[in-house]
């Protein structure tokens, strides 16, 4: 037993760099499931805490069902029984000069102590005069803030700097600590009216409950209370779809992770036929080289997958900031602390190393049991043989697509169904790559023959020959470069989408103040409204509303100028369906009328300020702003549902032919300036949305360069294996007259072969992949139509990839060949 | 009474004496000592700040308390915000059908920080700061629970009438209506909903009212109190949960002035004492930092017919018996006194009836302080008998120390 190990193990130290690359090939996969699964992890655990934190004691939240409510409420709720204690807030955005939004919460410090007495803002016992004098500014001192340490840190601001923003200048009178991180600053509630100009309102009061049931049975009309836990449901609940796709991408990076690992020691095994034929016919029991081998796989898995748990740990530190700007741009600020570092990664590195090896290394062994021994020192398997079985496998690869297909066609049952019939497509690919490259085998032989005359030939015939090997190494390969043109595809499709949406409903010559910025005065639209020659502005309004124990976004609009102005994307009909909306019907999304299955005509009830209304639904049309639906409405039933007068953002529509254009158009620039409001093009604002697209589909990308990184090492080993192991065959062709550089020419043109071959299946499979991503899994997860635009760039980066890689991989064999004197290959090791 | 019984006595006393000795020269030497008395209360926190930071109103610009006031009632119960402090005390001994006995206090205080509000028309603009005691005690369970919480006048949160008595924070509030008194506190599992009859005249403490503080012109206050106030209504402790209806008999004392301190005062000790004989006793000691007592120092006799006599520092003799250190604060306080006052021919021992009767108000004042039910008994005009009320102690807690 020990003689045989050791055997294993000084085959091992002979091929260092194979070895390497074997350890390199199981640490990538496995750092890709530990990255992606650490910082998912992180990101979702620093959520729940950031939600903690600003919670404080709270219990439940009152509110409007939208829009500020009037603060004389407070007397009310003071005297109500079943308060413990409540806490008023103002939670609004500025911008600072950055351009970036901060979100500044107006609190009243006394009535916010009881709350969250961990902000700690307010003085106690025992504390300096300064804290005090602070305190006394806070009430005192108009637009006096206290900050949170993060930003300050990043402002390089202290106490006693000015921080300019949209609203003018803010005094920092000294800093807080904010455990979530999330920028933030505080003022007093009184000041805060009165810099955001909401005298008398409030957003909402936090509230500590004793009894629920009598609260609400009081309060139940107009208000929306929620209580804390089902407030953290609704916001995970908003990302649930995200994170969905997160695990989807972790298993996607398991996926790639164990069949790299597979890819590994399948080579392992069929590298190591002979050496274990010699051992079986000296004597060594079928145990004992299986014994082995298993040694050398865990050995392997648990190296390769603690060096991976490492590098994953590295990863997940840089995706978890992406993981944070994407959740940000989206849902909520989100911040997430960086994965905490802890022995167990590299156990749990390991474990997963040695559990893809074992689960990889499980059909080759099984080849490994049943060897026969005087078939092992023939050499290769016989390539006739061989040929029977890899239709057999493509047999059986059929079946598997099939079951994939079926699987995908029952995604309704659960999204993932979905996944799983992806992943099981996936291997049913794989499985069926021998039987392809056979039947491609001939078209490959003509053009290597092209490219490279005789060395090209013997290429081509050099991959079919070892089928056994090559078809392991072309399907890895395929199957990360599918996942790479898959991903770019969608993420292509989905961007034409959005760009032919924004074309459809952005139409606007100008657009005053954003969504995330701060809100336009009323006064100002009016104003803008009187200027003469406008066409038509739309006093844009989005919020977040309970519909159904879920969070959907309500939109209030100028039906009439929108009629005139935007060609919406309506499943059904055309621009006459706004007449219905001008008459108090509501629009809906594509995503509101999937997840609730509310059909047009249909209608929906909404919980307004004087109760539950109901409204009919006149049409439905694609949108891409929200996955939780949205409901679209004019201004005039809007302020009769909700009686909030807030506006977002004006849209300003000017006549094409309009002569005065230009004028206009520099006329609402100025008016907009005077009041200090972010003026936006259409093409900037369009251009923002792409940023944002861009911004939120990083983590997306960097799972892609990941497939490409684990592909190149997976093709890289392949043809590594292949190649030393035919370091015989070179000396070969050497003694029989070819020269140094054809032999060259000819592992060049073997690993562009295989390259090409892969990149070709890869295509079909990748395009495969993308419009499952697309119908099934954003249609089922999001529940908006992507339409799929077909597009050259990730064919073409892809097939660079390829290209690169299968050279790249060669480019050692080459080397050593060159290095490497004829008569030493040809001789018997 | 034999002699030994009197020559106890005056050991007892001379030990007490040499003891407050050793303990005021323990904090000149360790402990920062804080100096505050009842006013100082309301005074710290604000008092201090505006000191610092010098942003709002100077103290001169505050009325100070330096000529006999004219009282019109209501509305003089109502506030009077040219004056810079304010406060509406209340405290009671009260007891159930079960002649089970409870105690309670509320206060309410009011403290300016500004003459005028920054913006008028905004409601939480800050001009007056109202800060809120509210305590009950359990005698026979031996249980005492205090809370504490603070606002600003805010849309309607909290405040107080000119013309009449009604004066709340958030939903503990005083009003007065018809004569009487209601009371109501909320919190947790205590609440206080009680209705207070006078059954004697107002009472006006020093000279119509002006109630002296120190010697200075200014360092003094308005200070009048209903002393007998018949007390009906329920109450619910954290330990009965359930609703007690009690009744018994109140203090009120009502006092407003802008500068009443000086800074060697230390500490003060309050008693608002009810004698079975229909006498009441109201009386302060103001402590200074070298040990002597505040010659301004003063009390109050009320007759059962409400007539009062005025009483100096020289009227009266205080001496402490037995003493208690606070297991959270270390403060140690007086317990048990001897109070004569030989003019009226008053002699009594008086003893907490709850041990513990600390209060901490982190939430508004921050301060530490002993205020609760106090009992006992001893002569006045020579009849035997017994006596109630509450007993405040303040300045022996160093907790705020660094502030001053």
């Amino acid at each position: 037993m020990r003689v045989v190990t050791k055997s294993f193990l000084r085959y091992l130290l002979k091929r260092r760099s194979l070895s390497v690359l074997q350890l390199l090939g199981i640490a990538c996969g496995v750092a890709a499931v530990v990255g992606m699964t650490l910082s998912a992890g992180s990101a979702l655990s620093s959520f729940a805490q950031a939600v903690e934190f600003l919670r404080g004691k709270s219990t439940h939240v009152i509110e409007r069902p939208a829009g500020p409510m009037e603060e004389k409420i407070l007397k009310n709720l003071m005297n109500d029984p079943a308060i413990e204690a409540f806490s008023p807030v103002l939670d609004r955005q500025v911008r600072i000069e950055s351009g970036d939004t901060v979100r500044l919460l107006g609190i009243d410090p006394f009535l916010d102590r009881v709350v969250r007495p961990e902000l700690g803002y307010t003085p106690s016992a025992g504390d300096s005069s300064g804290r005090l004098g602070q305190f006394v500014d806070f009430l005192r001192k108009e637009r006096s803030v206290l900050i949170e340490n993060g930003l300050a840190a990043q402002l390089g601001v202290q106490p006693g700097s000015i921080i300019p923003t949209s609203k003018g200048d803010l005094y920092v009178l000294g800093l807080f600590p904010n455990p979530s991180g999330e920028p933030l600053l505080l003022m007093d509630i009184g000041h805060a009216q009165e810099l955001l100009g909401l005298s008398g309102q409030v957003d909402r009061v936090d509230l500590i409950l004793r009894d629920e049931t009598g609260f609400r049975t009081r309060w139940s009309e107009g208000y929306r209370i929620q209580s804390h836990r089902q407030r953290k449901e609704t916001l995970v609940a908003m990302l649930s779809a995200f994170r969905l796709n997160l695990e989807a991408l972790s298993l996607l990076a398991l996926f790639v992770g164990v069949f790299l690992i597979y890819n590994t020691s399948m080579f392992a095994v069929v590298s190591r036929r002979r050496d274990a034929g010699i051992l079986r016919s000296l004597g060594t029991y079928r145990k004992e080289i299986v014994l082995a081998f298993l040694m050398e796989i865990m050995l392997f898995g648990i190296v390769g997958g603690a060096l991976g748990g490492v590098l994953g740990y590295l990863l997940s530190r840089f995706l978890t900031g992406l993981l944070g700007n994407t959740i940000t741009n989206l849902y909520f600020f989100l911040r997430p602390a960086a994965p905490a570092w802890s022995n167990w990664i590299v156990l749990a590195g390991s474990f997963l190393g040695c559990g893809a090896s074992l689960l990889g290394g499980f059909l080759p062994l099984q080849e490994l049991v049943r060897l026969d021994p005087v078939e092992a020192l023939s050499g290769r398997a016989a390539s006739r043989k061989a040929e029977k079985k890899t239709w057999h496998v493509a047999l059986v690869g059929f079946c598997i697509i099939a079951l994939g297909i079926a699987l995908l066609l029952m995604s309704f049952v659960h999204v993932y169904v979905g996944f799983a019939g992806i992943f099981i497509f996936l291997l049913g690919i794989a499985l069926v790559t021998g039987a392809l490259l056979i039947l491609i085998g001939p078209a490959l032989k003509w053009v290597l023959y092209h490219l490279g005359g005789l060395p090209g030939k013997i290429a081509a015939g050099n991959i079919r020959r070892n089928l056994g090997r090559t078809s392991v190494a072309v399907s890895a390969f395929m199957v990360a470069l599918a996942l790479s043109i898959g991903l770019g595809a969608m993420i292509g499709s989905f961007r034409q989408s959005l760009l032919w949406w924004m074309n459809t409903q952005l139409r606007g010559d100008l657009y005053i103040s954003t969504i995330t910025d701060t809100q336009v005065p009323e006064d100002f639209y009016r104003e803008v409204l009187a200027i003469p020659g406008l066409g038509g502005v739309d006093p844009f309004r989005n919020v977040q509303v309970t519909y159904k124990d879920t969070q959907i976004s309500v939109t209030s609009v100028d039906a009439s100028v929108l009629q005139r102005y935007t060609r919406f994307g309506w499943l059904r009909g055309g621009n006459e369906n706004w007449d219905g909306v001008k008459s108090g019907a509501v629009i809906i999304s594509e995503s509101f009328f999937r997840r609730f299955k509310v059909k047009e005509g249909s209608t929906v009830t909404l919980e307004g300020i004087n109760g539950p209304e109901t409204l009919k639904v006149q049409a439905v049309f694609y949108d891409y702003t929200t996955e939780h639906g949205l409901v679209m409405m004019d201004r005039a039933t809007y302020l009769r549902l909700y009686n909030d007068r807030t506006i977002n953002s004006l849209g300003i529509f000017i006549d094409p032919g309009n002569p005065r254009r230009q004028e206009l158009l520099e006329e609402v620039r100025r008016r907009a300036r005077l009041r200090g409001l972010p003026i936006l093009t259409r093409n900037q604002l369009q251009g923002n949305i792409l940023t944002l697209f861009d911004s939120t589909f990083a983590v997306t990308r960097s799972m892609r360069v990941m497939a490409i990184v684990v592909a190149f090492f997976g093709i890289s080993g392949a043809l590594l294996t292949l190649f030393i192991e035919r370091r015989r065959d070179f000396g070969i062709y050497r003694a029989l007259g070819f020269s140094t550089s054809q032999i060259a020419v000819m592992t060049l043109l073997e690993g562009l072969g295989m390259g090409i071959v892969s990149f070709l299946l890869s295509t079909v499979t990748g395009t495969a992949l993308a419009i499952m991503l697309i119908k099934v899994i954003n249609l089922r997860s999001f529940n908006w139509t992507i339409f799929y635009y077909p597009a050259w760039q990730p064919y073409v980066l892809t097939g660079a990839v390829a290209l690169c890689a299968s050279i790249g991989a060669a480019l050692y064999p080459i080397w050593k060949v060159r290095r490497t004197y004829p008569q030493m290959q040809i001789r018997e090791e | 009474m034999d002699n030994t019984h009197i020559k106890n006595k005056k050991l007892l006393m001379t030990r007490t004496g040499a003891e407050r000795e050793k303990q005021q020269s323990a904090e000149k030497a360790g402990k920062p000592i804080t100096k505050r008395v009842r006013i100082t209360i309301t005074l710290t926190l604000f008092w201090f700040m505006l000191c610092g930071t010098g942003s709002v109103t100077p103290a001169e610009e505050w009325k100070q308390a330096v000529t006999p006031w004219q009282w019109v009632f209501p509305r003089d119960h109502g506030q009077h915000p040219e004056y810079r402090t304010e406060w509406w005390y209340f405290t009671g001994n009260l007891s159930d059908s079960q002649k089970r006995r409870y105690g309670y206090q509320l206060t309410f205080f009011r403290q300016a920080i500004a003459s005028s509000p920054l913006r008028p028309h905004n409601p939480w603009s800050v001009r007056d700061v109202y800060l809120a005691h509210f305590a009950l005690t359990d005698v026979s369970g031996k249980h005492f629970r205090h809370y504490d919480r603070s606002s600003r006048t805010g849309p309607g949160l909290a405040g107080a009438d000119k013309d009449s008595m009604n004066v709340w924070t958030l939903n503990w509030s005083a009003r007065m209506k018809k004569n009487g008194i209601h009371l109501e506190a909320r919190q947790g599992d205590a609440t206080l909903k009680l209705e207070l009859r006078p059954r004697k005249p107002i009472v006006f403490h020093g000279e119509k009212g002006r109630s002296r503080k120190g010697p200075q012109e200014g360092q003094s206050s308005y200070y009048y109190s209903l002393t007998d106030l018949e007390t009906t209504g329920t109450i619910k402790t954290p330990w009965s949960r359930e609703e007690i209806r009690v009744e018994g008999t109140s203090w009120f004392d009502h006092e407003f002035g802008s500068n009443q301190l000086t800074r060697d005062q230390v500490g003060w000790d309050w008693f608002g004492l009810h004698l079975s004989d229909g006498r009441d006793l109201m009386v302060y000691f103001l402590r200074k930092s070298d040990g002597s007592i505040e010659a301004a120092s003063s009390g109050t006799i009320i007759e059962k017919d409400g007539t009062t006599q005025h009483l100096n520092a020289a009227d009266i003799r205080m001496d402490v018996l037995d003493r208690w250190t606070s297991p959270r604060s270390g403060a140690k306080y007086p317990s048990t006194w001897q109070l004569r006052i030989p003019a009226a021919r008053i002699d009594i021992t008086l003893a907490p009836l709850v041990t513990d009767q600390e209060l901490t108000t982190t939430a508004s004042t921050g301060i530490t302080y002993w205020e609760g039910a106090v009992a006992g008994h001893g002569t006045s005009e020579e009849r035997d008998v017994a006596v109630e009320g509450y007993m405040e102690l303040t300045g022996y807690a160093g907790s705020l120390g660094g502030v001053f």
